[in-house]
């Protein structure tokens, strides 16, 4: 499976030989920790719902961010007597943590049967429901449910103020871990958990306002590290929370190919940002409504932006994806969204011609930039199945020049441009030279 | 090892016993901080190293009636496993779980001593979302290309993929690719060689391998491997030998293994040995960890480096077991 933690990534390699001092030391550290397991553990045998139990799991999981079990530890302590009792939607299961694009469109998240659950369903209503006990380490929250709360509505407000307070609270609990581990799959899960509990529990426009915050933290997250793909993913989901119904959203398709760019600007070489600017633009142009000439004028931006970057680096694969993503558009408009549906075909002959054109000035100041020579590969490879024709001749003796460039210049990959080579019919040329 | 292989040069040697000895080793460190912090992956690290010790020729290295009493002593009754004794269950320890036990032929005892494999499909069935056919880890609900992956992996080698909707979650990985031809963790997300091997092997395993973009995805996977010989995971990242597996297998899948430089990766993992203690790191020079070295391991297997057990592309373990259990 995939990366889950407790791997050891960039630590250098050191002796393990250890001073008797700094073994006693570290059996010391042992002792401690599996004693607050112990205690933890034991908690939870017992059916302990306190907010003392709740404590031990904060100081666990700061030792031990990995730990899943203790989280959901945390997690039925919240439902079982933590927080309020007045939301049906608490059971487990009920949180879809797919983000999706055309989440405007998306049904709210989908519940599976917890029933089949049941082996492992939180622990009935325990004795301290009600009692007020909220945060990681001060449970005397400030939301207490008390006999002034006497009318429902009271105390459905008192409830909801509780849980704001409860939750709140969680989510600044989970953050030093975030910023300490933040590939750590677990903290973002239970981080997303919470948040879903916000939506169940809370009025629209408090929810609104918790969610809200959630995108500045997916930019500090991508502040630290541009291509840490669980905050790139959490941004997604965050977005797609924010523009849904449920929370009395709109779309913030601008916004977020705002953000792109911003992205871009500051890193050319960021593919998660012009990964998720490519996955924005079809959403984007529906819903300005562009017309056939804007859409066109966009496009010639697009270009325009790409080729300003690959002018001043053309050996980077980031810029080249996106380039990609571009001419797919105009070489394969079938099957998924496109930014130029009008185009006719000669319109598209047209711009992969051109751009043709472009990456071979490109060679003029770099002859020895291996992705130049793909791209040529592929677009001139692309153009010929456009316009449903055989490359001509002076096409295969371009071709059979950049195979024997890509070579020499990128060996690694000779399996993949003998290979090629063999498909276009360029074998005997080959042996001709040799 | 093979006569074949010790007439290779001394940097180009794999340091086979060595491995053997760090794998036996790793239940041997209670007195290490880290053991106790590293124990919700127990079972996980149990599947890694003994599929690294079966590739490595020494299935025996670890005793067979311990592992399965450890193994069972996991289960819940729900039919899910944890990561260890008092950990709640998870797909990721219940998929261990099954591999473990279809490795060293041990589904007799799943049904004699534990809770019967009819109970470990039910619970992994019950994680699946059926309105989009992806599946959750656990009852909480994350949703991951990673758990689906492992759903079809266990549940097939358990024979009761048909609990589960094939069609629904094949629509799923069809949602997650990306123009590159690459898949992502969900709909939207960046292609990334962790998630393209899980969305590769899942369409393999429901018999659907014709939905990938084989030509495409062939060349991002080909353009993972840099100066150095070491694979990447995303395009302008670093190097990194548990790439060795996602890239290499997901080529191997499509039939383009031979589109990278087999030599220099061999080179590149067998940098990463700790020659004197065994293990293998993410690259030269720092810690080893279990993880890594059957990552390095299986890499090396692919690339039919000598000596070593041939694995399964699709289901990471031997090739012998995969036979056994699924006449493949």
């Amino acid at each position: 499976m995939a990366d889950q933690g407790g791997s050891a990534h960039g630590i250098a390699r050191t002796s393990r030989v250890r001073t008797e001092e700094q073994r006693k030391v570290e059996l010391d550290k042992i002792a401690k920790y599996r004693e607050l397991e112990d205690q933890v553990r034991s908690g939870v045998a017992r059916g302990d719902t306190s907010p003392g139990l709740f404590q031990l799991t904060s100081k666990l999981l700061r030792l031990n961010p990995e730990y899943y079990t203790v989280w959901n530890v945390r997690r039925r302590l919240l439902t079982s007597g933590l927080l309020s009792k007045s939301s049906a939607a608490s059971s487990p299961l009920t949180v879809s943590l797919t983000a999706s694009p055309t989440a405007t469109t998306t049904p709210p998240s989908a519940a599976l049967s917890s029933s089949s659950l049941s082996a492992t369903q939180p622990s009935p209503a325990s004795p301290t429901a009600g009692r007020s006990g909220t945060t990681a380490d001060s449970p005397a929250g400030e939301g207490k449910v008390s006999a002034a709360d006497a009318t429902p509505e009271a105390a459905a407000a008192a409830g909801q103020k509780k849980d704001f307070d409860v939750l709140k609270s969680e989510l600044e609990f989970t953050i030093p871990l975030l910023l300490d581990s933040p590939k750590c799959y677990w903290i973002w899960s239970y981080r997303l958990w919470l948040l879903q509990q916000v939506i169940d529990r809370l009025s629209v426009s408090m929810a609104r306002r918790v969610w809200q915050e959630e995108l500045g933290l997916a930019s500090k997250m991508l502040t630290r590290d541009r291509r840490n793909f669980h905050a790139w993913g959490y941004r997604r989901h965050v977005v797609a929370q924010l523009e849904s119904p449920r929370l009395g959203g709109e779309s913030m398709v601008e916004a977020e190919f705002e953000y792109t760019t911003r992205m871009i600007r500051m890193d050319l070489s960021n593919f998660s940002a012009w990964h998720s600017r490519s996955k924005l633009i079809p959403r984007l142009l529906d819903e300005r409504g562009a017309d056939d000439s804007t859409r066109k004028g966009f496009l010639d931006e697009e270009l325009g932006l790409i080729r300003e970057a690959l002018n001043v680096g053309p050996e980077d694969q980031s810029l080249w994806y996106y380039h990609q993503f571009l001419i797919l558009n105009l070489v394969n408009p079938v099957g998924h969204p496109t930014l130029t549906p009008a185009f006719s075909l000669e319109d598209r002959v047209t711009y992969v011609t051109r751009e043709i054109q472009d990456i071979k000035e490109l060679l003029e100041d770099y002859d020895d930039v291996k992705l130049i020579y793909e791209a040529l590969l592929e677009y001139t490879l692309y153009l010929g199945q456009l316009q449903g024709r055989k490359l001509d001749g002076a096409e295969k003796d371009e071709l059979a020049e950049w195979l024997q460039k890509l070579k020499k210049l990128d060996p690694m990959r000779n399996g993949r441009w003998t290979e090629l080579e063999r498909e276009c019919g360029l074998v005997e040329m080959e042996a001709f030279e040799t | 090892m093979s006569e074949k292989s010790k007439t290779l040069p001394k940097e180009l040697q794999l340091v086979a016993s060595a491995h053997v000895k760090y794998i036996q080793s790793l239940d041997t460190r209670k007195d290490e901080y880290e053991y106790w912090l590293t124990e919700h992956l127990r079972l996980n690290g149990l599947y890694w190293g003994l599929t690294a010790l079966h590739l490595l020729g020494h299935p025996e290295a670890l005793p067979r009636t311990e592992t399965i009493d450890f193994v069972l002593s996991c289960q819940h009754e729900n039919g899910g496993f944890g990561a260890a004794p008092g950990h709640d269950a998870h797909m990721l320890s219940t998929v261990s779980a099954v591999q473990i036990l279809a490795m060293i032929d041990a589904f007799d005892d799943l049904e004699a001593r534990g809770k019967g494999k009819a109970q470990v499909g039910k619970y992994i069935a019950n994680l699946q979302n059926r309105q989009t056919g992806t599946f959750a880890g656990d009852e909480w609900g994350e949703e991951d290309t990673r758990f689906l992956y492992g759903a079809f992996n266990a549940l097939s080698l358990l024979g009761l993929l048909d609990l589960v909707d094939v069609d629904k979650a094949v629509d799923h990985v069809v949602a997650c690719a990306n123009f590159d031809g690459g898949y992502g963790v969900s709909p939207g997300a960046e292609s990334h060689a962790g998630q393209i091997f899980t969305c590769v092997a899942a369409l393999t395993i429901a018999g659907r391998k014709n939905l990938v973009d084989a030509d495409r995805l062939g060349k991002w996977l080909s353009e993972r491997q840099i100066a150095g010989g070491g694979l990447n995971g995303r395009p302008e990242k670093k190097e990194d030998v548990c790439y060795s597996w996602w890239v290499l297998s997901s080529l191997e899948m499509i039939g383009k293994t031979h589109w990278i430089d087999r030599d220099q990766l061999i080179a590149f993992i067998l940098r990463c040995q700790d020659p004197e203690n065994g293990g293998i790191s993410d690259r030269p020079g720092d810690m080893v960890d279990v993880w890594h070295t059957l990552f390095g391991l299986t890499g090396l297997s692919l690339l039919e480096y000598p000596g070593l057990e041939p694995v399964d592309e699709v289901y990471c373990l031997p090739k012998s077991t995969t036979e056994r259990i699924l006449g493949k």
